[in-house]
């Protein structure tokens, strides 16, 4: 009997990698036209993703060693395994451990065996490309705390299904309406986290040749841009789940998702890189600010838990 | 013989026994390992609450001295043996400077730290850990600057043991006898009528305890000391040592737990000002950590900045937090020993402690690669290794009381501790990998079975930590709170949630066994050398590009220099100097007195008796 | 297998990732291609920064020998399948400088060439035009230069070692000059 949950398990939690996959994959191809819109041209169309993963796939590459190939599996392998503790509309893979801190964590873990892969590559260009993204990510992630904070100690639990249920009932239940200053703070992160302009300084394509990615190509740019695609869908399902009430149902729950990724591609449309100690001294002023006063509010308003 | 004292007699004995075939290097550290491996045996002898107590009479009182196990203390003799276990066992491999008989001696002063219930054989072996630590920092590579190393941390060593001697006598003048027990309980109980006698009385224990722990502001010897110091000492310097600090600060922070207390944001006055401290510490010490070219600095200041977490979690004094603080206590002691090894091992390869010098080490010395690796894994706190659960219980714990900034701090601090540990990983290990490095060898079978214990006691202790939290548990209920609820081995019971490690590391070991298939089967990928590299169109050749100059790894993190640079204008270090220069001034001041002149020192003494007989101290 | 190599060449056409390397004159004709007014995003063709990511080089114009050298080392940096696209007059017999010391005359000879694209030079139609071509040359499994520079390594090495000869390094003294310290 375990062995048939456990395979219905993995059966499900294959299903799940697979949508998380596509839809971030749709995300960025549909990204890709409204940029291309905005800038009054026709752009791809919207599978276009699809058939550069595909293409990437086919294609030969190079490789520099054993970690480089273990970090870059490392580097989407963890992203994966966080989507099965996120809840997606109703369908929770594993509710006992949707820790959020843990979550982030386990993002982590994705990055650091990026950042081993690129950096075996022995290209100077990767270093001072790792080295800006987690200059970023030391600016991000603070706001982001005090967000953590303030959704932890309203909902007085750290599972996210339970933060999910909480906002059940109703548009004016929702966390965004609750906690807008936090609202604003995350949105403000979550441009940082998924490297897109002002932020994306980790790439920087003209600058230090793309950074982290400059030895990478074929199979191993393949495992970049899932890393990529499915860090989307965790994110956005983060701050959906966080903020927006999570879904009844898988339409509802990407179309929300999807709405947080047309703000980022908006602000990325228009706005130009910064330069790395700017962007990171940025987060600690106006998004900071923001995250502790609506941590302040949190408490004036109900209370701490003295345990 | 009575076990506690034999975990006295049997690290004494090989001592003395080390000290006399002190000569033949490996016969020392042979003695050494095995004087560890039977004080461990000792240990499975002892319970919580075996007492051992004995009378000295002294000054004319009759002063009762004593051993106890409480449940803390066999905690930590668990924790520290077990530690200096796997460290002698490496050094049996080294040509490590380590004198052994001096690392026993801390052993003897270390259990007889955990295990005293009164306060003059506490101070006593608290000096005797001192002495022989400082003694052994001497024999550095360096002779010039092991001795100022050393001659840093004696300074404030024995500023803190002195002001925990003015403690001591002070507090026992007052109570009668010398038991930390009554003491203590004295304390608790005047605490409402004088809080600021207990709190000054209090702080003088608390320097001593600070400095150990390098806890801010004490906290300037420890780059210097880790620096100079023996390769073979320094993970027990960082890993054991620190802990006698956080031992101290349990002993007294049960006098928060009267409710007289005013508090502040929920907390005892006394517990948010350590808390604020912890906070700092952990701060400082990681944002000073990713600046530096040394390896050893930087990771002397990232194992203070791990003592901040721990000391912000135990100020808390909830069940939360006290065993979150423990739990980063023992997760500390096992990554920090982990990554100390492995950088010790590869120091000893390399030949130099400039990060900027080496590169591409993986390639060399594999196993300690992975191990470094799964090192900084779990110290950055990342599951399901062994760091995640102590950091996301701190975490908790902070939130549960609404410390807004202290989550900040901390959040922050465990930010910086991914940048330092990326730029100590890239620069040594991985990159391009120099000529000069071209017949590096791994370590030898000694060193790969630490490695491999050490490797396995990570994701052992990551997956399964229910091991330790019960032995928490206990201590916490001993302290008088109420302990978390535990369930399985596998699992962490925080405050607002709970999560299964098994269930955490299967998913992860699915999705890789996923991503590798996902490897095979797609095109395949042809293997360069390193001097195969993107060079913008040029030839290397032609431009003579060595992998020295291709290596990335001076100044990785310049632009938060230019962030960070105004906080760092105030230097505690500076303050210290200036502190000793002034000192120094009085002192020559006061030396002038004595100019050797026989005239001048006439007149002193005729000058000084007419004001004695003035003031009628001296009947003429 | 067949059927399978269809489908991989049609996904293989419709993304191709050039290789933002402006080699000669004929490089001003590619920023129009690439923005708003000639779009050539919408067949899936888009800068890449490196040879490892790229499929397609653009020799854009006249080729010195000095920059044939390292055409050649990053042409072999490229992974397989790529195609080069000659650009311009000049790669096709010279162009305005046929007569000139420095300048190679037939592209072909050192590195094989799938698409030629006339022109002096080529304005941007004429590129996506070409660009068009290829995608049906990949699709139908025609472009396959790559293979025959492997095949025939040695004989384009040589012409390369030809040429190249005269492009002894620039720098004497290489060590003195770029000693660090």
């Amino acid at each position: 009997m375990v062995i048939v949950e456990f395979l219905i398990k993995l059966a499900q939690g294959f299903g799940i990698g697979a949508l998380a996959l596509a839809t971030g994959l749709l995300f960025g191809g549909i990204g890709r036209k409204i940029m291309a819109r905005i800038q009054r041209r026709y752009g791809p169309p919207f599978t276009q993703n699809f058939i550069d993963l595909f293409k990437l796939f086919s294609k030969g590459s190079v490789s520099h060693g054993w970690a480089f190939d273990l970090g870059l599996v490392a580097g989407f392998a963890p992203m994966l395994a966080a989507i099965m503790f996120l809840p997606i509309g109703p369908f929770t893979l594993l509710p006992s451990d949707s820790s959020l801190i843990m979550i982030v964590y386990l993002m982590m873990m994705a990055y650091l065996g990026m950042a081993m892969g690129v950096l075996a590559s022995g290209n100077p260009n990767s270093a001072i490309g790792m080295s800006r993204a987690l200059m970023l990510m030391a600016g991000y992630e603070v706001p982001f705390a005090a967000v953590i904070f303030s959704v932890y100690l309203f909902s007085k639990t750290g599972y996210l299904t339970q933060i999910v249920a909480q906002q059940s009932g109703g548009f004016m239940n929702w966390n965004i309406v609750k906690m807008p200053l936090g609202f604003l703070a995350v949105e403000i992160a979550l441009q940082g986290m998924l490297g897109e302009k002002p932020f994306d300084q980790a790439i920087a394509p003209a600058e230090i040749a793309s950074g982290p990615m400059v030895e990478l190509g074929g199979k191993y740019l393949g495992f970049g841009m899932i890393q990529h695609s499915v860090g989307l869908f965790l994110e956005t399902g983060i701050v959906v789940d966080l903020f927006l009430g999570g879904a009844p149902n898988f339409w509802i729950f990407i179309a929300k998702q999807f709405v947080l990724y047309f703000v980022v591609i908006l602000v990325d449309a228009i706005l130009p890189r910064l330069r790395i100690h700017e962007a990171t001294s940025f987060f600690w002023k106006l998004p900071l600010f923001l995250g502790i006063l609506q941590a302040v509010i949190v408490i004036i308003q109900g209370g701490v838990l003295n345990v | 013989m009575n076990s506690l004292l034999a975990l006295l007699i049997v690290p004494i004995t090989g001592s003395a026994v080390a000290a006399i075939l002190h000569r033949y290097r490996f016969v020392e550290r042979l003695i050494t390992f095995l004087t560890f491996c039977g004080t461990f045996l000792f240990l499975f002898g002892i319970k919580v609450g075996d007492i051992f107590t004995w009378h000295l009479d002294f000054l004319g009182k009759n002063v009762e001295m004593g051993l106890q196990i409480t449940p803390l203390s066999i905690f930590m003799l668990y924790m520290t043996i077990a530690f200096g276990i796997v460290l002698t066992f490496y050094n049996l491999s080294e040509r490590s400077k380590m004198k052994g008989f001096l690392l026993l001696l801390t052993l003897t002063a270390s259990n007889w730290i955990f295990m005293s219930t009164d306060l003059i054989s506490f101070f006593f072996a608290w000096e005797l850990m001192g002495w022989s630590s400082i003694l052994m920092i001497f024999g550095g590579k360096h002779e010039e600057k092991s001795r100022h190393g050393a001659l840093y941390y004696a300074m404030m060593s024995i500023g803190g043991s002195y002001s925990m001697l003015i403690g001591i006598f002070l507090l026992s003048n007052l109570t009668g006898t010398f038991s930390i027990q009554s003491n203590v309980s004295y304390l608790m109980s005047i605490m409402s009528v004088h809080p600021w006698w207990v709190l000054g009385m209090v702080s003088l224990f608390f320097v001593a305890f600070m400095v150990k722990s390098g806890i801010f502001p004490f906290h300037t010897w420890v780059p210097y000391t880790y620096g100079e110091a023996p390769d073979g000492f320094v993970p027990y310097l960082s890993s054991v040592m620190s802990k006698y600090g956080v031992y101290g600060f349990l002993i007294f922070l049960p006098l928060t737990l009267n409710e007289h207390v005013p508090s502040v944001f929920g907390l005892a006055w006394p517990n948010y000002v350590l808390l604020w401290f912890g906070s700092v510490t952990a701060v400082v010490g990681s944002v000073l950590a990713f600046m530096q070219d040394d390896v050893k600095k930087l990771f002397a200041y990232s194992s203070f900045s791990n003592l901040g977490f721990i000391l912000a979690a135990i100020s808390l004094f909830t069940p939360i937090g006290l065993t979150a603080g423990l739990f980063h206590a023992f997760n500390h002691l096992l990554f920090n020993g982990a990554i100390f090894i492995t950088v010790i091992a590869v120091i000893s390869k390399v030949g130099t402690t400039r990060m900027s010098e080496m590169g591409g080490i993986w390639q060399k010395m594999p196993l300690t690669f992975l191990t470094f690796f799964i090192g900084i894994a779990a110290a950055a706190g990342i599951p399901p290794f062994a760091g995640f659960g102590s950091k996301w219980m701190i975490f908790q714990a902070m939130i549960s009381h609404g410390l807004i900034f202290a989550t900040v701090l901390l959040f922050f601090a465990s930010i910086a501790s991914f940048l330092y540990l990326m730029r100590a990983f890239h620069a040594i290990f991985l990159g391009q990998l120099s000529h000069k490095y071209d017949n590096l060898k791994e370590v030898s079978m000694i060193g790969k079975i630490t490695e491999v214990f050490l490797l396995g006691a990570l994701i052992f202790f990551g997956i399964l930590p229910g091991f330790i939290l019960d032995p928490i548990d206990s201590i916490v209920s001993a302290f008088g709170l109420k302990p978390l609820p535990t369930s399985g081995y596998e699992y962490i019971n925080g405050f607002f949630s709970s999560i299964n490690m098994v269930s955490i590391f299967i998913v992860v070991i699915i999705a890789f066994i996923f991503g590798f298939a996902l490897f095979a089967v797609v095109a395949k990928h042809k293997k360069v050398p390193q001097e195969d590299n993107y060079t913008a169109g040029q030839i290397p050749q032609d431009w003579n590009l060595t992998p020295e100059m291709y290596q990335f790894g001076y100044d990785f993190y310049e632009p938060m220099d230019k962030e960070l640079a105004p906080f760092l204008k105030v230097k505690i270090d500076g303050f210290f100097k200036g502190f000793g220069e002034s000192v120094k001034y009085i002192g020559g001041a006061v030396k002038e007195i004595f100019t050797g002149n026989v005239q001048i020192y006439t007149y002193l003494a005729v000058g000084g008796l007419v004001i004695f007989v003035i003031a009628g101290w001296v009947v003429w | 297998m067949s059927e399978w190599t269809e489908i991989v060449d049609y996904f293989r056409g419709r993304s191709m990732w050039m290789l933002h390397y402006c080699t000669g004159c004929g490089a001003i004709e590619l920023p129009p291609t690439m923005t708003s007014r000639w779009d050539m995003e919408r067949f899936g063709i888009t800068p890449m920064a490196t040879p490892r990511q790229a499929d397609i080089l653009l020799i854009t114009g006249y080729l010195a020998i000095k920059t044939l050298k390292r055409v050649v080392y990053t042409y072999e940096q490229m992974q397989a399948p790529k195609w080069v696209l000659g650009f311009g007059s000049c790669t096709i017999n010279g162009g305005i400088y046929w007569d000139s010391y420095n300048v190679i005359e037939s592209l072909d000879k050192y590195i094989p060439v799938d698409i030629y694209i006339a022109g002096c030079m080529p304005r941007p139609e004429a590129i996506l035009d070409a660009f068009v071509k290829l995608k049906e040359m990949v699709q139908k499994g025609e472009a396959k230069g790559y293979e025959k520079y492997v095949k025939n390594y040695d004989w384009y090495k040589a012409n390369q070692d030809r040429v190249l000869k005269r492009t002894s390094p620039v720098l004497k003294e290489i060590e003195k000059v770029t000693k660090i310290g």
